[in-house]
């Protein structure tokens, strides 16, 4: 499958609300180590706002789905990880102007706006320990599977496998941002919060595209 | 903790229905008390939204009023408001000449302010922003985008409200802005911490006989912590890190922010005020506008800020333009 039509890809949006709706739990446990426990609540009410807000549209293009999103978990998901992701969708919205339909190169574009976006906002760099440790080798991995004409379900298996090998690598870093920058040497060996949340983006998209090449 | 409060929890909201209460000259939008905006915005001009941590008093609400601030988003004790109660403030604001966002340096409150920005622009909302770094104290000359905001965006308000009350376009405003800031040094003194409500106990540790020069408002770390001195010796110590900064020569004329932290009385800010007034004759420095009272606070801080803003024939008229808020009015003539 090379490209996907707007209409197909709203429904990402309901997934990644069950998704991380499951997830709260296992995401207030792992923020609790480091930080204040509350990235399992506000992912779950950010990511459901985006899904009400998107399926309220009528025939929304993608850059006008992205918006959407982004503004959505603005509003319901003040923390800084909210918006963060907020900040994500605004700008990955920007990378989709125009497009009609959903492809890889297009999936390269708004990875790489992502995480420009977070990357400027949250004043972080690559090996921060922060969720740009994940975005970033999602981002690349678009860019790699689009030069090679990969379909997109394949791209996005290959962007989901990468995002969990940054995972896995965050937790040899040090935190240098946020509460958990407090706990500086204690932090090594945790697995980063905000990658898990990247993590589970790039899982669910990869769920998602699957199951609409196999149908 | 001795404070007068019901809970913890409701320290923020209460006060707000407080000063509504007292000033029906400010209101609120989105149904959210801390949106607070002017009840009278003016048609055609440009809007100024400030913003902050709540514990300052009068910053950073107190200023909304004639002439001076449209609308303040308004955080909890220390912490940002957020970028959509921002967002809903600048809409209000907005009347057509865009907005400018004026706040201090603190990571939450640009990350919250670039945001609404941000989504204040899919709104064909156009802003602009300047954010105050007055604070000598927090980081050294080349690296003042380092530095924290205090008391000094007191002058940068006035610069910001008078240009807009002339119905100057968004990119005059704003440079006029900038300009003053380039003009403002803060230095300030603590004795005591304060204790935000829901953490219970004291901010930070200091010995009954030491002081701490270039403490923030927050109890971040200052330059130098020691016994304390004789306060002439103290305004000579925090004066001399503002005139390393800017040349203060003969004939210069400044304008003076003489700032108590919250639980300093007015008596000492006169007895400092008193050794910076010699300071600034013996340079032979014109003295034109001189305010001392509490304009940014800390709560139950002990302590004071000395600000100096240096003026020329463009700023000095913005600063002595007459304001009306509910927190600080100045009439002029």
């Amino acid at each position: 499958m090379q490209t996907l039509d707007a209409k197909s890809v709203a429904g990402l949006f309901p997934r990644f609300a069950d998704r991380f709706e499951k997830e709260r739990e296992a995401l207030i446990e792992l923020d609790s180590k480091v930080g204040d426990s509350d990235l399992g609540l506000t992912m779950a009410k950010a990511f459901r706002a985006a899904s009400d807000a998107v399926g309220a549209l009528d025939a929304p293009d993608l850059a006008t789905q992205m918006k959407t999103a982004g503004a959505a978990i603005a509003k319901a998901a003040p923390s800084t990880m909210g918006t963060l992701m907020a900040t994500g969708f605004l700008r990955g919205s920007k990378a989709l102007d125009g497009a009609a339909a959903l492809d890889v190169a297009g999936l390269a574009s708004f990875w790489d706006a992502y995480a420009n976006g977070v990357a400027m906002r949250g004043k972080a760099a690559l090996g921060d320990k922060t969720v740009l440790d994940v975005l970033d080798p999602i981002a690349r991995c678009f860019k790699a599977e689009a030069e090679k004409g990969a379909p997109l379900e394949v791209a996005c298996e290959a962007a989901a496998k990468a995002a969990d090998e940054a995972l896995e690598a965050t937790k040899l870093l040090v935190a240098q941002h946020g509460k958990a920058a407090a706990f500086q040497e204690k932090s090594r060996g945790l697995q980063d919060a905000g990658g898990t949340v990247a993590c589970i983006l790039a899982d669910e998209l990869n769920g998602f595209m699957k199951a609409a090449a196999a149908s | 903790m001795k404070k007068f409060l019901n809970k913890p929890e409701d320290f923020v909201d209460e006060m707000l229905e407080g000063i509504y209460r007292a000033h029906p000259e400010v209101t609120f939008t989105d149904g959210d008390m801390r949106c607070f905006v002017t009840a009278k915005p003016v048609p055609g001009k440009v809007g100024i939204v400030t913003g902050g941590g709540s514990g300052h008093l009068p910053l950073f609400l107190g200023y909304v009023g004639k002439n001076m601030l449209d609308g303040a988003g308004v955080g909890g004790v220390f912490q940002s408001p957020s970028s959509d109660q921002l967002l809903n403030v600048t809409k209000y604001v907005d009347q057509g000449a865009g907005v400018l966002y004026l706040y201090g340096n603190y990571t939450g409150d640009i990350m919250n302010f670039d945001m609404a920005g941000e989504l204040a622009e899919l709104d064909d909302i156009e802003t602009a922003t300047v954010v105050g770094n007055d604070d000598v104290a927090s980081s050294v000359v080349g690296e003042e985008h380092k530095r924290r905001g205090v008391a000094g965006i007191f002058f940068l308000y006035k610069v910001a409200g008078a240009a807009a009350a002339q119905m100057k376009p968004l990119a005059e405003v704003k440079r006029l802005t900038e300009k003053a800031k380039s003009q403002v040094r803060t230095m300030g003194v603590a004795l005591s911490p304060c204790i935000v409500p829901e953490v219970g106990k004291p901010s930070f540790q200091i010995g009954d006989d030491e002081m701490e020069i270039g403490m923030g408002i927050h109890g971040e770390p200052g330059i130098s912590r020691k016994a304390l001195e004789p306060v002439d010796a103290v305004v000579e110590e925090m004066a001399s890190k503002i005139f390393a900064e800017q040349s203060y020569e003969k004939g210069d004329e400044v304008a003076i922010l003489m700032n108590g932290l919250g639980a300093t009385p007015l008596e000492e800010l006169y007895i400092a005020y008193r050794r910076l007034g010699q300071l600034l004759d013996e340079k032979e420095v014109k003295i034109r506008h001189v305010w001392l009272g509490e304009f940014a606070t800390s709560m139950e801080m002990a302590g004071f800020s000395i600000s100096i803003m240096k003026l020329d024939d463009e700023l000095e008229p913005l600063v002595a333009a007459e304001v009306d808020t509910p927190f600080f009015k100045h009439f002029a003539g």
